[in-house]
């Protein structure tokens, strides 16, 4: 009887201490950092090992897909072109656009490159390890990009190492928007590499195909970086909210190198004299 | 020198989790691989080598993964008093204790994960994705499980037996026994 006793209290004890720990953003006095600290550097080095016997094998063994590969890299270069001199003239027509409304040139980001040393050792949350940590410059709650889109957020950081938590974790929240109509919602993280926009009113016009941006209103997150795209919207009967489900850009799976931004914009209103 | 033995056990296996294993697709889903020896540690060492161990990688596995800090340090605490308490009434060199004692405990560990998820997250997912998670794990240990306790028990035997050796030179040595 008390051995029974004795389980429920130490179940009701564990309960209440991975409620009060759950909420992760205090800072645990530093733990966290040195437990990064110790496993990234093995991380880092067996990362690169792997990293050289495949690029290895690659290089040398693999040549004959390459000669394929090239050809329609080729192809691929060609149409790429053709799209650069179609946003080149874009990017001039927003360009006197800009000027015109008077509107101030956005800042560019200064960002740091990191390289992915380690992931989750649990299927059930979404983070990696970086090599790059507070000495150069990476902070907590900085973002994390890479040229197809958002990848996450650092959500730890060590001396030369950080935790980054992906868009796909469900613990992850991203203020986004519907590009075409404007709709806009919370991304979150969901099962099978696969976000969810939440609070997206039904009367918001989002269809399949839908490109998903970044708003910028999270504070963390650069306003117009590519998130991913509408890839199933489901409207029930009742509820004021829609289901949109999001396939991010990003193929975490083969995320290698991610940017880490340095100085997000921050948003100035100036007020009219 | 036990403990430089399950220390460098763990590191290596936490390396080769977050760095090697996810460059083949086929381990997506595998299992913590830190369990097993988890479960090693219940079946076989004493349990004051054991706790500070588990706690000590209960605390790294918490830093290194993005789910709330305390939830790998109280699955591996649960799972070292489940095993305890089942090795009370059942024979440690049972075999059929060793083929299912891994996937069971895979299969405890997931429900504490996933009812701590719920548990902060009503408005969780749950999703067919989850059960196949569970279930590939499952299978995973039933299939792996089983070797990774052998690997262990017979690997820190040869660790014991060598570190005796080399010890037992080196007194011998000292006292000008061995020529």
């Amino acid at each position: 009887m008390v051995m029974i006793v004795g389980v429920f209290v130490l179940i009701a004890v564990n309960i209440i201490a991975l409620s009060v720990f759950s909420r992760r953003y205090p800072s645990y006095y530093g733990s966290g950092r040195i437990a990064i600290s110790i496993i990234a550097p093995f991380q880092k080095v067996a990362t690169r090992s792997i990293r050289f016997v495949r690029d290895v094998w690659r290089h040398y063994f693999f040549l004959a897909t390459v000669a394929t590969e090239n050809d329609k890299l080729k192809k691929a270069q060609s149409q790429a072109i053709e799209k650069s001199n179609h946003y080149n003239e874009l990017k001039l027509s927003n360009f006197r656009l800009r000027s015109l409304l008077n509107f101030q040139k956005t800042m560019t980001n200064r960002v740091c490159a990191a390289e992915v040393i380690g992931k989750d050792p649990s299927p059930w949350f979404k983070t990696i390890i970086i090599d790059k940590g507070k000495d150069d410059g990476v902070g907590k709650g900085m973002a994390v990009v890479i040229p197809e889109g958002i990848a996450g957020q650092v959500m730890d950081v060590s001396s030369h190492y950080s935790k980054v938590l992906l868009i796909i974790d469900p613990n992850s929240a991203v203020d986004a928007m519907v590009q075409r109509t404007r709709a806009r919602g919370i991304i979150k993280g969901g099962s099978a590499g696969l976000c969810h926009i939440k609070y997206v009113l039904r009367k918001q016009d989002v269809s399949v195909g839908d490109r998903v941006i970044s708003s910028g209103l999270d504070g963390v997150f650069p306003k117009g970086l590519a998130v991913g795209h509408v890839s199933g919207v489901i409207r029930r009967n009742s509820g004021i909210f829609q289901e949109v489900t999001v396939t991010p850009y990003v193929d975490f799976e083969k995320l290698e190198e991610v940017l880490v931004v340095l100085n997000p914009t921050k948003h100035e209103f100036v007020s009219e004299q | 020198m036990t403990y430089c033995f399950h220390i460098c056990t763990c590191f290596c296996l936490v390396i080769f989790k977050t760095t090697v294993m996810p460059y083949f697709s086929l381990f997506d889903r595998f299992y913590d691989l830190i369990f097993p020896f988890i479960i090693y540690l219940s079946l076989f060492r004493s349990a004051r080598e054991s706790i500070p161990l588990i706690l000590f990688f209960g605390f790294v596995m918490d830093n290194l993964t993005g789910g709330p800090f305390g939830l790998y340090l109280t699955t591996y605490l649960w799972l070292f008093i489940g095993v305890r308490w089942v090795i009370t009434f059942m024979d440690v060199e049972d075999s059929a204790l060793l083929l299912f004692v891994v996937a069971a405990g895979v299969l405890v560990q997931n429900f504490i994960i996933i009812g701590t998820i719920v548990m902060f997250e009503p408005v969780s997912r749950f999703s067919p994705v989850v059960i196949s998670t569970v279930v590939v794990q499952v299978l995973w240990a039933v299939f792996t499980g089983p070797i990774f306790l052998v690997f262990f028990k017979y690997s820190h035997g040869r660790w014991d037996k060598w570190f005796k050796e080399v010890f037992a030179n080196k007194k011998g040595d000292r006292y000008g026994l061995i020529e």
